[in-house]
């Protein structure tokens, strides 16, 4: 059996992939992913650990022996101090051992396959049990109590034919113990490089729905000012200006993802004083927000594709008197951004259009699912009179810093 | 008229301007710069009052120009509108006086409104020759002017052109003749930096420009209303009724 290699895992190519995942809010930064503890190394294998763990264990021992001597073998004077010597020095013996092996030689147990546990760690853990039972003795000549005075090497026989097997016990232990950790190691680094991975792929997508808006909303303002070029100069000059505008805010933003409400309705408002150029006048525009919501975060460019669609869908088809309302009021913990337009309702289209109407909405769909997962809702519902509402609901969420605007005063 | 010197390297961007303000009837261009030195020796030799000057030019920049020419050396400082592609020299321009900032591609409507600042400040600099421009009529204590960034441009308000304040939360809207503005301010705060004399608070949540008052009304229940000259209607909270009383009786 032959485990993956610690040093040779999945978690150094990760390394380069996980850059913690932030996301800046226009100064703010918000850690959406918490950063995943380096599993490589559990906390509890620290030398002190080890070898205060094992002289625990020998003090146990050494109280149930003491105990059970002044029961039972009363003909043996013993001090409780040298008992506990003899047993704690034993276990701390074999504590220093075990961090060795952990230090020195655990890759090896964890990935040894049975022709090397039975060719090097059996001849290994003999050799280690007489080498722990030989400093012991050597450490305690005063034992055997009881018995005549023996030589160094009669000792060392005596206590090996009552705990050899103790000794082996413990290396085998210890060796299991050691190989049972390489398993945990493992399934953690492929947890973490599992959560890793899910965050870059969540990140790529948003990165790559957020791309997909701006060429579409782009090109289209785009042939509008081409349209407006052959027919009024001025109205085109503005027009662009208007899409500089909008251009400039963007690309300022960058890839940020989450942006303060604020942010949002200022685009959503060039973007609306925009389509109203377009639509000189025929369409009532209402906007209201609670202005206590100025601060929290949407996701950006969340706006723009439902009002694109309102006017394409709804609003494009109705000679006068067309309504647009954004709203955004706060419910409980969460937001709620309802734009209602007025139109022809939510009748069946014909095919090429009805394919078309829903790449911006599938986009702010999706991107809301990535970063809300199921902690959101996207309607849309027909009213009375072929007016179409679409109600985003979000949590309510604030950025920890208020976002650093340019403003100053002067005389 | 008010002698003009445009400033750009770009032959196409001189020529918008210059094709649009032929159409401002107080603007007489006297000449165009390509570059600084030439920029320098022709502010020297024409000494205009206003300077269309882009912030990036061979040589040196905009700024750079604008430091040479306060210097002294070349006589009176004209005015200096930028124009540029970029917003974020906005603040420093702002500190070194500049009348405006416009972000190309600007409109008609833009390029006039930023002549007619030019226009007011040069008045205002004829009539009080001494004193470095607006800075001299409330001793520097108190804000004439406001930079930020709105919807995508670089706004340089000038206070009097507000019309009144409003109060969202942790941000004000500031109300002009035209449009509205949302900044991230506190009322408090911004109170503190407008003279007391030309602005006065009257309601918790709303500040208002004296200059645009037409009356203050009593509604029929008791409550008063402050009317604007534009018709808009602002209530107005007891407590701050002493205040403007005792302004309707001095004016």
């Amino acid at each position: 059996m032959v485990l993956l290699p610690v040093n040779c895992s999945l978690y150094p190519a990760l390394k380069e992939l996980s850059d913690p995942i932030c996301i800046e809010t226009g100064g703010a930064r918000l850690n959406l992913f918490p950063a995943v503890r380096d599993p490589r190394v559990p906390r509890f294998l620290h030398p002190v650990a080890f070898v205060g763990a094992f002289t625990l264990l020998g003090m146990l021992f050494a109280l149930q022996e003491w105990v059970s001597l002044h029961s039972w073998n009363n003909h043996i004077y013993i001090t409780l101090r040298l008992v506990m010597a003899a047993w704690c020095v034993h276990y701390s013996l074999w504590g220093v051992i075990c961090w060795l092996l952990w230090w020195r030689l655990r890759r090896s147990i964890q990935t040894a396959d049975f022709f090397s546990i039975v060719t090097r760690f059996l001849p290994l853990s003999v050799a280690v049990s007489v080498l722990e039972e030989m400093i012991w003795v050597s450490i305690f000549p005063q034992l055997p109590l009881g018995l005549p005075r023996m030589t160094y090497w009669h000792r060392v026989v005596f206590h090996l034919d009552a705990e050899l097997v103790d000794n082996l016990v413990i290396f085998w232990s210890a060796f299991f113990f050691l190989r049972g950790v390489g398993y945990y190691q493992l399934y953690r680094e492929t947890e973490y490089a599992a959560v890793q991975l899910e965050t870059q792929f969540a990140n790529a997508q948003l990165r790559a729905l957020r791309m997909q808006l701006n060429p579409h909303f782009l090109f289209n303002t785009m042939n509008s000012i081409s349209s407006l070029m052959q027919t009024d100069i001025v109205a085109a000059d503005r027009m662009l200006e208007q899409l500089c505008s909008l251009l400039r805010i963007t690309l300022e933003r960058g890839d940020v993802q989450l942006i303060p409400l604020s942010d949002e309705m200022e685009f959503i408002e060039m973007y609306l004083a925009m389509q109203d150029r377009r639509f000189t006048g025929r369409v009532r525009q209402e906007i209201s927000v609670e202005p206590d919501l100025y601060d929290a975060l949407v996701p950006a460019m969340l706006l723009q594709p439902v009002i694109e669609n309102a006017y394409t869908h709804g609003l494009s088809r109705l000679e006068q008197n067309g309504l647009i309302v954004v709203d955004v009021r706060r419910q409980n913990d969460r937001l709620v951004i309802s734009v209602v337009n007025s139109g022809l309702g939510l009748r069946p289209e014909p095919s090429t259009v009805e394919e078309r109407r829903g790449v911006g909405l599938a986009n702010v769909k999706d991107r809301m699912q990535l970063h809300y997962g199921s902690n959101q809702a996207f309607n849309i519902e027909e009213l009375t009179h072929g007016k179409v509402r679409v109600s985003i609901t979000l949590p309510l969420q604030f950025s920890e810093r208020p976002t650093e605007k340019l403003t100053g005063y002067g005389v | 008229m008010i002698h003009t010197v445009l400033a750009d390297d770009e032959v196409l961007a001189r020529q918008k301007l210059r094709q649009l303000l032929r159409d401002e009837p107080e603007i007489d261009v006297v000449g165009e710069g390509m570059t600084a030195a030439e920029t320098i020796d022709l502010v020297r030799a024409t000494k205009p009052q206003l300077l269309f000057l882009d912030i990036q030019m061979p040589g040196m920049d905009g700024f750079d120009i604008a430091t040479e020419l306060c210097s002294g050396k070349t006589g009176p400082t004209p005015h200096i509108i930028f124009t540029t592609a970029h917003d974020q020299y906005a603040l420093r321009a702002f500190e070194i006086h500049a009348v405006d900032y416009l972000l190309k591609p600007f409109t008609r409507e833009r390029l006039s409104s930023a002549v007619e600042h030019a226009r007011r400040e040069i008045l205002l600099a004829d009539q009080q020759p001494a004193t470095n421009g607006a800075a001299g009529r409330n001793g520097g204590r108190y804000t004439t002017r406001i930079v930020f960034k709105s919807r995508g441009r670089i706004v340089f308000l000038p206070v009097s052109d507000i019309r009144w304040i409003s109060a969202e939360e942790n941000y004000v809207r500031i109300s002009t003749q035209t449009e509205t503005h949302l900044l991230r301010e506190t009322m408090a705060r911004l109170e503190e930096k407008l003279d007391p004399e030309m602005f006065l608070r009257v309601h918790r949540s709303s500040i208002v420009n004296l200059q645009h008052v037409k009356e203050v009304r009593t509604e029929t229940d008791g409550e008063y209303a402050v009317v604007l000259v534009n018709g808009e209607k602002l209530t107005m909270s007891r407590g701050y009724r002493s205040r403007i009383n005792e302004w309707l009786t001095h004016s």
